[in-house]
């Protein structure tokens, strides 16, 4: 039954069945999201203002410019003081000196990346378990530069950008490395000698 | 009302109706869930990485097109099934169903299509993760290369050869498990 040309439109066949979920999902679904203490658009806003921006200022110089200065896309400069990546929980979760507190110091690192058509770009890596809401970027307005600074504890962490959360991008400045799937992705040592 | 569209749901949802994001799960359950059964290999797993999927959208609902909801919904989905596969794998060591699981499963089907369901599943899940997304992606989701592009950030190149590979790959091993 699989020893002819038809074989493969066989084989998709059987995987396009319909599979049915339990309904009951739903429910889960639903109890979780009304457990959340905000709705979607205030937590985005609480999360824009954990990822608010307070230990760098990018110059007024234009595209190409910043592009070149911040060649590396990753900056590792300084420490305390930064933001934290989490997973979406850590919204709601303790100030960012509390976790550094708990977790050992880290140290403040920007990711910036040029996407002037853009509509939103997140960051994903080993350090917010590769999740595409975890880590918004935010965006210089008028110049297509997106950013975020994250503390981050001393260790070699891959990572990639989500445009648009469906377009994955590696960092063109940094390392490759491939994850799992062989899927490009980017590395930053921080601490590293 | 069982009409009402993506962008709809998604627009009252940021209205502060919950409610309606219930309309969307309800109407992505299951085309969802086919994938991350087919890439998982099992309901359970499936079921998690779908209760994540779907809060983790609620979450980010802001950063959403409302009229790009599915595409986007979707590519959240790829990515918790990588991250979760990537995770049992390195708890578990490399994910291959064996041989004689394969064999029990294949007799104790009770007819064939049953039988060549259940073959082609284990089989499936005998792929290198990879190869196993880049066949459901292209033959069971019917995206585009370009399309699986966009999503997964691999090169067109690389993907077509995943594509390939599992092909033969499933080839042979329902072949090998038909002539038992």
């Amino acid at each position: 039954m699989v020893e002819n040309g038809d074989d493969l439109a066989r084989i998709a066949e059987s995987l396009r069945e319909p599979v049915r979920i339990d309904p009951a999902l739903d429910a889960r679904v639903m109890a979780e999201i009304e457990a959340l203490p905000r709705q979607p658009s205030r937590l985005d806003s609480r999360g824009h203002w954990l990822f608010r921006r307070r230990t760098f200022r990018l110059s007024p110089m234009g595209v190409l410019a910043m592009a070149a200065g911040l060649a590396a896309l990753v900056l590792v400069a300084g420490r305390v003081g930064a933001n934290r990546a989490e997973p979406p929980g850590a919204a709601t979760g303790p100030p960012v000196e509390d976790q550094a507190a708990a977790g050992g110091p880290g140290q403040t690192t920007q990711f910036v990346f040029v996407a002037p058509d853009a509509r939103s770009v997140s960051i994903v890596g080993d350090f917010n378990d590769w999740s595409f809401s975890a880590t918004p970027l935010e965006q210089q307005p008028g110049d297509g530069l997106w950013w975020v600074t994250l503390s981050l504890p001393p260790g070699r962490y891959r990572y990639a950008f989500v445009v648009d959360g469906t377009r994955w991008r590696k960092d063109p400045n940094s390392p490759a490395a491939e994850d799992e799937f062989g899927r490009p992705n980017s590395v930053v040592t921080i601490g590293g000698p | 009302m069982k009409d009402e569209s993506d962008a709809v749901l998604v627009r009252r949802v940021l209205a502060g109706e919950r409610q309606a994001f219930a309309r969307l799960v309800e109407r992505y359950r299951d085309p969802l869930g086919r994938y991350a059964v087919r890439m998982l290999g099992n309901a359970a797993d499936a079921e998690d990485v779908l209760q994540d999927t779907f809060v983790r959208a609620y979450r980010s609902l802001t950063r959403c097109r409302p009229d790009d909801f599915g595409r986007w919904l979707f590519a959240i989905l790829v990515n918790r099934c990588r991250t979760h596969a990537a995770q049992r794998g390195r708890r578990n060591g490399i994910l291959r169903a064996n041989q004689h699981v394969v064999d029990a499963a294949f007799v104790s089907a009770s007819d064939e299509r049953d039988a060549l369901r259940e073959a082609i599943a284990l089989a499936l899940e005998r792929l290198p993760a990879e190869q196993r997304e880049a066949f459901l992606l292209k033959h069971v989701e019917e995206l585009s290369y370009q399309e699986m592009h966009e999503l997964t950030g691999t090169g067109i190149a690389a993907l077509r050869m995943r594509v390939f590979r599992a092909r033969e790959e499933l080839r042979r091993l329902l072949a090998e498990t038909i002539r038992g």
